[in-house]
């Protein structure tokens, strides 16, 4: 499973990362961090598509 | 595929089902995933995963041709973010959205705690007084307006302008037409924001005025984009912040558990948001046929996605009439909507919100409510007084 981030819709709200904090993070300037290339790790599949169902403004995609 | 979709009689827009809407919302729920209403020529969407789903394919249920439910207010508002689709959208949303992202916001986090704090000092003292009026309303009009730039004058119209624009997005009945004069009033004074040098320098009006001037926004589509910004950011919040109130002055185990754990701020106000949407709902139109849930609804077809039904829909939530700050799923609500026009305030409600409920959690041990009363408002989820008295410790 892959993620793609679009860069222009997030806005930086971290539901993303409430939901997979082993694969989003906000840092502390508030920019959106993936913890991971884009491929989903073994085993966190449904946490990254948790992810991407709570994005509010549709930044993230799954494929 | 169904191919005869049923008709309701429930009338969303009367007095009933204004102030007391969630067994009317069941009722549509149940009827099925597209209810068609008569009166208003329109489709009530009223489940949780279909209201998802129609948010989330914005091609098919369009916002570019209005979200309200009477034509009038649909081509006024043509031009604004709210009503507009790609590109032209995402164009505007890169502009307006740069101030209200989190990260943009966070200069403003010790000045929102600040007020936050003399706000509940002030009510501590004061002993009895009104939800709405004293706390609800006045934390975002201190705010507010200034981060807008907006002039000393005209600031008293604001709550009967945004109240008037929301009363606006539902159905040309008569509550609407009563407000039709404020909202003249109202478009009268944004197409005056609109001159240059009429906000203050700096500040996010400026800014929009500025990048026409810079032309990369249409001059044309400034009063629209400012309505963007003034309309949405007072009438909603002082709901949600009115409803804040209530339900943990109504749950005082739930509060005492907030005051304990401070990380349940962020989740108690989503719940909060779930609980009593501020946005009834908002429409769409079929650009095409789309299916929802086995049910077609029609191309050129106008549907209203009913947040306030959706955020209690048993389909998604357990035990959905239960407030329950500590709720599992709170942060998939559709309060603030969802997908590409989810609500570009969200950051900024979400900073008063827990600025308010960090100072309440400070200071006070005991929220005594009363009992509400609901404002007939076609949109907006609107207490119109509670009284109240916060008790320190």
């Amino acid at each position: 499973m892959k993620v793609l981030v679009d860069r222009h819709r997030c806005e930086g709200h971290g539901l993303c990362e409430d939901a997979a904090p082993d694969l989003f993070e906000i840092d502390d300037a508030g920019e959106l961090v993936l913890l991971f290339d884009g491929t989903v790790p073994e085993g966190q599949d449904r946490q990254a598509a948790d992810a991407v169902r709570i994005c509010p403004v549709s930044a993230l995609k799954a494929e | 595929m169904t191919s005869v979709i049923p008709s309701t009689d429930i009338d969303l827009y009367a007095e009933e089902s204004i102030t007391s809407p969630y067994e009317a919302y069941k009722k549509l729920r149940d009827i099925g995933p597209a209810v068609w209403m008569e009166p208003y020529q329109v489709f009530a969407v009223s489940r949780y995963q279909d209201v998802y789903d129609a948010l989330h394919d914005h091609e098919g249920f369009s916002s570019g041709s209005g979200v309200a439910l009477n034509e009038p207010l649909n081509q006024k508002m043509k031009g604004s973010a709210l009503v507009s689709d790609p590109p032209y959208h995402d164009h505007l949303r890169g502009i307006m959205g740069v101030p209200l992202t989190p990260k943009a916001l966070r200069q403003h986090r010790e000045l929102f705690q600040r007020l936050a704090d003399g706000l509940i000092d002030s009510l501590l003292e004061r002993g009895t007084f009104d939800v709405v009026v004293d706390f609800a309303q006045l934390f975002p009009l201190s705010v507010v307006p200034d981060l807008l730039g907006w002039p000393a004058e005209g600031r008293e119209e604001f709550l009967a302008w945004a109240s008037a624009g929301f009363n606006a997005l539902g159905p040309m009945n008569e509550r609407a037409q009563a407000d039709i004069p404020t909202l003249q009033g109202m478009w009268g004074f944004m197409a005056e924001m609109a001159v240059p040098g009429r906000l203050r320098p700096g500040s996010w009006g400026a800014d929009l005025v500025a990048a026409t001037e810079a032309g990369t926004l249409d001059k044309d589509l400034l009063p629209a984009m400012i309505g963007d910004y003034l309309v949405p950011s007072l009438d909603t919040t002082v709901s949600a912040l009115s409803s804040a109130m209530l339900l943990l002055g109504g749950h005082p185990d739930q509060w005492q558990a907030i005051r304990a754990d401070r990380s349940l701020i962020p989740n108690a106000l989503n719940e909060v948001i779930r609980y009593e949407a501020p946005i009834r709902g908002l429409s769409r139109l079929l650009t095409a046929d789309r299916e929802l849930s086995g049910t077609t609804i029609p191309a050129g077809s106008r549907a209203l996605m009913l947040y306030g039904s959706a955020n209690r829909d048993e389909r998604h939530w357990d035990s959905p009439d239960t407030f329950d700050v500590t709720r599992a799923n709170a942060s998939s609500h559709v309060g603030f909507g969802h997908g590409i026009h989810g609500c570009v305030g969200q950051g900024l409600a979400r900073l008063e919100g827990h600025a308010l409920l960090n100072s309440l959690a400070d200071k006070v041990a005991t929220i005594e409510v009363g009992e509400p009363t609901y404002r007939v408002h076609n949109t907006i989820r609107a207490i119109a007084t509670l009284p109240a008295t916060l008790k320190a410790g």
